[in-house]
């Protein structure tokens, strides 16, 4: 079976249950954002159903956080009442972007099965979990049980290879595997990326996670090593579940290289994340708003680097800069270095932890025919605004660099 | 649903990689069916369908290329499908959570390559799901791959909720 260390995960963790090519599989934790859990609660109510296991899910309110309308602010006070009648205990209130409080707590480590009420829940996988995105209403079968029908995948291996440049990010990866397989390359696969050399930080990695349901993926997936080792001994609370879970060596449909010392920073066209091109062959472009942030690009990493081309400078007249924290955390400790006063020197603007610009939610909408270079991992026509305006997929160094030009700039110019 | 009938009905034409975000614009998302529904008619006039009030009436049968719903998860776009009368929705290849998302709602998501573009905007369509076809007046007859023992089972039901209920109840 060509299915990966995915494949073997999903076999671990099957009941013996099984419908045709679907396994019965038990969870061990699941992701709840607002939007997608007040969705379900209605029907939860209607069966007379409850949390199989309270401590293994994880509510927050990061999509509308806090709400700008009143039909949001009535979908809060919903996904509030739940947590308090069915007395969960890790729920965040506006702390942040759910993909990232999940890497962020104690819960999930190498080998285990995680779900999530939104497609980027792949952005895990970079722990070594097999973690996927699943509609409202199959999250309600696993909030009941404590289990789903999982099919084994055919799983692709992706080695990275050679130094990895200063001005290249996760995000230049995923779009360059991106531009490579298309918008259906990897349909229905596990993508399984193996760090030869150990070199890619971990913020980076979840990038690249991330945006592998951008190719059609089920997951994506890191093997785990020492990176992830001192990752998970560094975060808040317990280390997490920190074990070799494979005993044998995994078997993939194919594999492919990415040389990362010859790849150029990437960018995606409107209106699609793998219509992508370098950096260079789109320098000049006019840019109207530049956004850092969500759940591919508002890491500390992604931060750091955007101050690092800020530093000093400002954005250039009439661009509009903002920037997002993926999480309180990450906040805190962008504050304690010294990153968000840069950015704010900059001229930027600093919106609190939320999905907000990214999925056309609040803060930073587009208007007719703008355009907007975005951190976030989808310009889909009409995502984050009207559906004429016009939305470049970027690394946070090439976003700096675009957001001190105005224009689109390669940010080996400004490094 | 009964998965042993002939579906009926008309063909609205999608192309390949149309996903969730433009069948149904993120700013529809909500908690009130007729919002919900309203975003169907907005996504329906970006993609630029072209469709009459009768064919509504007849019933819609989606027809779409590769990849069809990649995107975001949020399950409305499906709910929209189904309160707008969606009787099925054929594709050359499905995005996985939409996939899902379509059969635990009760609409069959039927893979059938080639036939795409052979279809207008209101075409007539026939479907035997039992049979394995899909028909239409002029050029005839095309396979739709068998649908998985599962997926046909929770169809059965008429989705996962009332798949689940039977768990639950014990049957």
């Amino acid at each position: 079976m060509t299915s990966g260390f995915t494949g073997e995960i999903i076999k671990a963790h099957a009941d013996g249950g099984r419908e045709g090519e679907y396994l019965s599989v038990k969870a061990d934790f699941v992701l709840l954002p607002d939007p997608m859990l007040a969705l379900l609660l209605t029907d939860l109510r209607e069966l007379g159903g409850h949390v199989w296991n309270r401590e293994k899910v994880l509510v927050t309110v990061d999509h509308f956080a806090p709400p700008s309308t009143v039909e949001g602010a009535n979908m809060v006070k919903r996904v509030l009442s739940f947590v308090e009648e069915e007395g969960i205990p890790h729920y965040s209130l506006y702390g942040g972007i759910c993909h990232q409080l999940l890497v962020e707590g104690p819960w999930v480590g190498p080998g285990m099965v995680v779900l999530g009420a939104d497609s980027h829940t792949t952005t895990a996988g970079a722990l070594g979990c097999v973690a996927t995105g699943l509609g409202s209403t199959d999250i309600l079968y696993t909030l009941i049980t404590g289990r789903t029908w999982l099919r084994l995948p055919e799983a692709s291996r992706v080695n990275l290879t050679g130094k990895f440049p200063q001005y290249l990010m996760g995000k230049d990866i995923a779009l360059e595997l991106l531009g490579r397989e298309g918008e259906s390359g990897f349909l229905y696969q596990a993508v399984e990326f193996y760090d030869l050399q150990g070199i890619i930080p971990m913020d980076d990695r979840l990038a690249l996670c991330n945006m592998v349901v951008e190719g059609g993926a089920k997951n994506g997936l890191f093997s785990p090593d020492e990176v992830t080792r001192s990752y998970l001994e560094g975060r808040n609370g317990p280390s997490g579940q920190w074990k070799w879970a494979f005993d044998e060596d995994p078997q993939y449909r194919r594999a492919m290289d990415v040389d990362l010392s010859s790849l150029t920073p990437k960018l995606a066209l409107p209106h699609s994340p793998s219509l992508v091109v370098d950096v260079e062959e789109t320098e000049g472009e006019t840019i109207q708003q530049v956004f850092i942030g969500s759940c591919t690009g508002g890491r500390l990493r992604d931060l750091e680097a955007a101050a690092s081309i800020l530093k000093g400078k400002k954005v250039a007249p009439g661009l509009r800069l903002l920037v997002a924290p993926a999480s309180l955390k990450i906040y805190q400790s962008a504050m304690e270095s010294g990153f968000l006063q840069t950015i704010v020197e900059a001229g930027g603007v600093v919106l609190n932890p939320s999905c907000g610009p990214c999925g056309g939610i609040d803060k930073g909408i587009l208007g007719t025919e703008e355009t907007c270079l975005s951190t976030s991992n989808r310009n889909y026509r009409g995502r984050m605004g009207d559906p004429s305006s016009m939305v470049f997929l970027a690394s946070p160094l090439t976003a700096a660099a675009t957001a001190l030009r105005g224009k689109i700039a390669d940010p080996r110019e400004v490094l | 649903m009964d998965l042993h009938g002939v579906i009926t009905g008309r063909v609205w034409r999608l192309g390949d990689n149309i996903n969730t975000d433009l069948l149904h614009p993120p700013s529809y998302f909500s908690l009130d069916g007729r919002k919900v529904e309203e975003g169907l008619r907005e996504g329906m006039q970006r993609l630029g369908a072209d469709l009459r009030e009768e064919h509504a009436r007849d019933g819609l049968v989606i027809v779409a290329g590769e990849n069809l719903g990649g995107g975001s998860s949020r399950e409305t776009s499906v709910r929209a499908l189904r309160t707008s009368g969606i009787k099925a929705v054929v594709a050359a290849s499905f995005a996985r959570i939409f996939y899902r998302s379509l059969a635990n709602l009760g609409i069959p998501p039927l893979e059938c390559r080639g036939i795409q573009r052979w279809v207008r905007d209101g075409d007539l369509i026939r479907i035997s799901i039992k049979d394995g076809f899909i028909e239409l007046d002029e050029a005839g007859r095309f396979p739709i791959s068998p649908l998985d023992d599962h997926i046909e089972k929770i169809l059965q039901c008429g989705g996962l909720v009332p798949y689940l209920r039977r768990m639950l109840d014990g049957i």
